[in-house]
């Protein structure tokens, strides 16, 4: 449990460093070079994981639906603004707001796809959110 | 969308920043979509195959229109490894996910984680990017944020 705690924790560090790592290489390029270089070497450790040990293409694999294959492009398109968006305004008000922005879209997903979520809780966190928002952007 | 006027020119990367939150939750369908049928490992794999070549082709469309423009000299080589660290993510994500943590106690950490390291990173101008001070405003938000999103991730989503 402490492990499996440790490896959440780290995972939430490894995003928030990618996206400081990726912000610094678009400086000297632009937010799509960095992310394309993101996919590339990300692609490149993986693939050599998988040669090690095994399990790239796992039976069944082949059966998943043609539109879960846009999760890849769509990733180009995040890591991009996320590079963009960590020079302008920092790491900390840009985590926090995609953190927000996930969080708001996945309630709306969850009711669309006929899950419902657990109202107090959702709607209050949304309120929160949305002013949290509405706060950050409201500038002198 | 009303045009923004000097003075609320910042408003908009502020709601970019939201909107790209939108992005994060249909890549993650997707890429769980894919995992259901092969497994986290396959499904970052792929996402990352397929990344590659769409940024290969927004590449070739975009760079003839002058994208591209550096605002600092050459890059050094650690900043190319950015990818390293979200594979990873991948690995450490479906190790805790699989763990009593479950989906939720694996993103309230993994948001806590977010936090730290970004408050690290704004304070110090970690990894050559600007040294940032947090102002009252942005603590009100952030803190708005953070809670908002926990109390969600703990007690809102019923999928999770």
């Amino acid at each position: 449990m402490m492990l499996a705690a440790l490896f959440a924790f780290s995972a939430g560090l490894l995003i928030s460093l990618s996206r400081q790592i990726n912000g610094r290489l678009s400086l000297s390029t632009s937010p799509l070079v960095a992310s394309f270089w993101n996919h590339v070497v990300g692609l490149a450790l993986l693939t050599a994981i998988g040669l090690v040990i095994g399990g790239i293409f796992p039976p069944g694999a082949e059966e998943a639906p043609w539109w879960a294959y846009f999760g890849g492009p769509l990733g180009v398109i995040f890591v991009a603004s996320g590079s963009w968006l960590i020079v302008r305004i920092g790491a900390t008000n840009t985590a926090l707001l995609v953190i927000g922005g996930q969080m708001v879209t996945g309630i709306v997903l969850d009711l669309l796809s006929g899950q419902k979520p657990v109202l107090w809780a959702s709607a209050l966190g949304v309120l929160m959110i949305i002013s949290g928002v509405w706060i950050s952007q409201k500038r002198n | 969308m009303e045009t923004p006027a000097a003075p609320r020119r910042r408003a908009l990367p502020f709601l970019f920043a939201f909107a790209s939150g939108g992005i994060l939750t249909l890549m993650a369908h997707k890429n769980g979509t894919l995992g259901h049928f092969g497994g986290p490992f396959f499904a970052s794999w792929m996402a990352h195959g397929a990344g590659t070549v769409a940024a290969i082709l927004l590449l070739a469309v975009l760079f003839r229109r002058g994208e591209g423009k550096a605002l600092k000299g050459r890059a050094p080589l650690w900043a190319y490894f950015g990818g390293f660290s979200g594979a990873l993510t991948v690995i450490f994500t479906a190790k805790a996910v699989n763990s009593p943590l479950a989906l939720s106690g694996t993103l309230a950490l993994g948001l806590a984680g977010q936090v730290v390291f970004s408050l690290a990173a704004d304070k110090w101008g970690l990894f050559g990017l600007a040294k940032r001070r947090l102002s009252l405003k942005d603590a009100a938000s952030l803190g708005l944020i953070g809670l908002g999103s926990a109390l969600i991730i703990l007690f809102g989503r019923a999928g999770l």
